[in-house]
């Protein structure tokens, strides 16, 4: 597969006096079509690397290839084309005085012709299933419901990768689903490139690769029934794991020889159900 | 109590519809519903930032109709402290004692008491001494958002009305800061209403559970009531705490439970004296 975004040997720091690095040494290629999370607690470097793929940051050393063209200032504009952001909050994303205007934003600011962008407009609130709502007034709108709309401006853009920046953190449970329905589909179905910054370990799980980040560094880069067995090491570095494996380690803590590989949780149930049942 | 929005206009909304219910001194209150069941209306009655449309609230003593005076819940609003959703985009001092301070100081403390009540309630909610002169800005998001339970601390109210206390912090942070108001509540005997989503969250910490939909109230009852009943909360589209969830996928495939379990730690009590055996069988 092609790669898309190549990092060499980045590293970062908001304030140069200061010897501890935001990222030190972070080398990672991500392939075209492919979905990553990244994850790693507050305070890890997981938003300051978004933000260095972006443009947003210039990084201290490294460097930053997007699409086949190293990130400098010559090329920020170009490479920025290729990459839409979605982030926390989705209050603070609105622009427009409806969702249509506020998912046209981009374009006009891009000086897209009008025809174009009217298309464009109508496929990116299809693509997140909002068309019924292009009239709306943002306010009147769920959480979930106004993330899509963030997203369908981003969409609208036609760029090859998508980041969400703990997109789904402030959603009630409902549109936390949403917003993970349609990442799936936009990998799986639409073939853009996600990167996933997030907390939620049931939202990584269904990555095809995980990247753990603590304090600016890689320490973990792999797919995700891999990254789950090492199970509590992950809790010490402030993650969560997902349900099975907690479940495992309490049983472990009993005395239960539990299996050392990863289960999903229906794995888990014939597990037990296997051991439990049969007498 | 009833609570409608822009009454006698087009836009008219009711938000809460006839709930009565009551919360016990120094319980743990879980209020669990969908955005937009009515339960954010419903808490801004509890410290008088809105007064019912129709019906009443007594709160420790004071009750609210729809005809109190704001100047008559200056005692409640210091009495109820109430911690919105991400609390710390309220902090404004130039350093975490002084933002704490600021509350005592407003309600008649002199700079050195409120000062040294700053220190405590700094402590209690685990703020390193270091950080006590720095800018609250410069803090991580969990710190700040401990500096903002202080200031409200501050005030040493009787109840603590928490909304979505937890939303934003990574796993640890979020552990850490349940297990504050766990603390809070066992001893300093202070009363906790939580706003949440987080099943595990009410399961774990709740005693008492309110959950609302469309503005009503439908359940009033203890969390292994509530969850005792996965088709009810199915039926209302509400989640089971990930232990309940998966004891109950269990029970399908034919593994009895007499309750389902709340907690992990539960489970694994329940099913570990049942796989060691089977071990002894095998070996």
């Amino acid at each position: 597969m092609n790669s898309i975004i190549e990092i060499k040997d980045l590293s970062f720091s908001y304030d140069h006096e200061e010897p501890k690095k935001v990222l030190d040494q972070v080398n990672l290629t991500i392939d075209q079509g492919q979905w990553v999370a990244l994850i790693g607690h507050n305070g890890s470097g997981k938003s300051t690397l978004a933000k260095l793929i972006d443009g947003l940051l210039t990084p201290t050393t490294g460097t930053i290839t997007v699409a086949g063209q190293t990130l400098s200032e010559e090329t920020v504009w170009e490479i920025r084309d290729h990459i839409g952001m979605v982030f926390q909050n989705p209050d603070n994303q609105f622009i427009g005085a409806d969702v249509a205007g506020d998912v046209a934003f981009g374009l006009e600011n891009r000086g897209v012709p009008y025809e174009e962008m009217h298309l464009r407009v109508k496929e990116a609130l299809k693509a997140v299933n909002m068309e019924k709502f292009a009239a709306h007034e943002p306010v009147r709108l769920s959480g979930g419901q106004k993330q899509r709309v963030a997203i369908a401006g981003v969409l609208a853009l036609r760029p090859q990768i998508v980041i969400f920046d703990e997109s789904t953190s402030m959603l009630d449970p409902k549109g936390r689903q949403e917003i993970v329905a349609l990442m799936r589909r936009l990998n799986k179905e639409e073939g853009f490139t996600v990167i996933s910054i997030t907390h939620d370990i049931d939202e990584a799980s269904l990555a095809d690769r995980i990247i753990v980040l603590d304090d600016g560094k890689v320490i973990a880069d792999d797919a995700p029934a891999k990254i789950f067995s090492r199970g509590n090491e992950l809790f010490k570095i402030g993650l969560d794991v997902p349900y099975p494996e907690r479940l495992k380690h309490e049983l472990a803590h009993l005395g239960v020889q539990v299996p050392k590989k990863y289960l999903t949780e229906k794995e888990m149930v014939d597990w037990l159900c296997q051991y439990v049942l049969k007498k | 109590m009833s609570h409608t929005y822009q009454v006698g206009t087009p836009l008219e909304e009711v938000a809460v519809k006839e709930v009565s219910f009551e919360i016990k001194n120094q319980s743990f209150t879980a209020i669990v519903g969908h955005t937009g069941s009515g339960k954010s209306t419903l808490l801004q009655h509890l410290n008088g930032l809105l007064k019912p449309t129709s019906g009443y609230l007594t709160i420790n003593g004071h009750k609210i109709t729809p005809e109190t005076k704001n100047k008559e819940l200056g005692d409640l609003r210091q009495e109820v402290g109430f911690v919105f959703q991400f609390p710390e985009a309220q902090l404004f001092e130039e350093t975490v004692l002084k933002d704490i301070a600021f509350a005592p100081k407003n309600f008649g403390k002199s700079e050195a008491e409120a000062l040294e009540i700053a220190r405590e309630k700094a402590k209690l909610v685990k703020l390193p001494e270091a950080v006590l002169e720095r800018s609250p800005f410069e803090l991580s998001g969990g710190q700040m958002r401990r500096v903002a339970i202080a200031g409200i601390l501050a005030m040493s109210p009787k109840i603590l009305v928490l909304d979505e206390p937890t939303a934003g912090l990574d796993p640890v942070g979020r552990f850490e800061m349940m297990e504050l108001f766990k603390q809070l509540h066992q001893k300093e005997g202070l009363t906790i209403i939580l706003v949440t989503h987080q099943m595990n969250d009410v399961a774990n910490y709740a005693d008492h559970v309110l959950v609302m939909e469309e503005g009503q109230l439908i359940a009033d009852t203890t969390s292994k009531e509530l969850f005792s009943d996965p088709s009810w909360l199915k039926a209302h589209h509400l989640s089971l705490p990930q232990t309940t969830d998966f004891a109950y996928q269990l029970q399908q495939r034919g593994i009895s439970f007499e309750t389902l379990p709340l907690t992990e730690h539960e489970l694994a009590r329940f099913l570990a004296p049942k796989l060691n055996q089977r071990g002894k069988i095998d070996g």
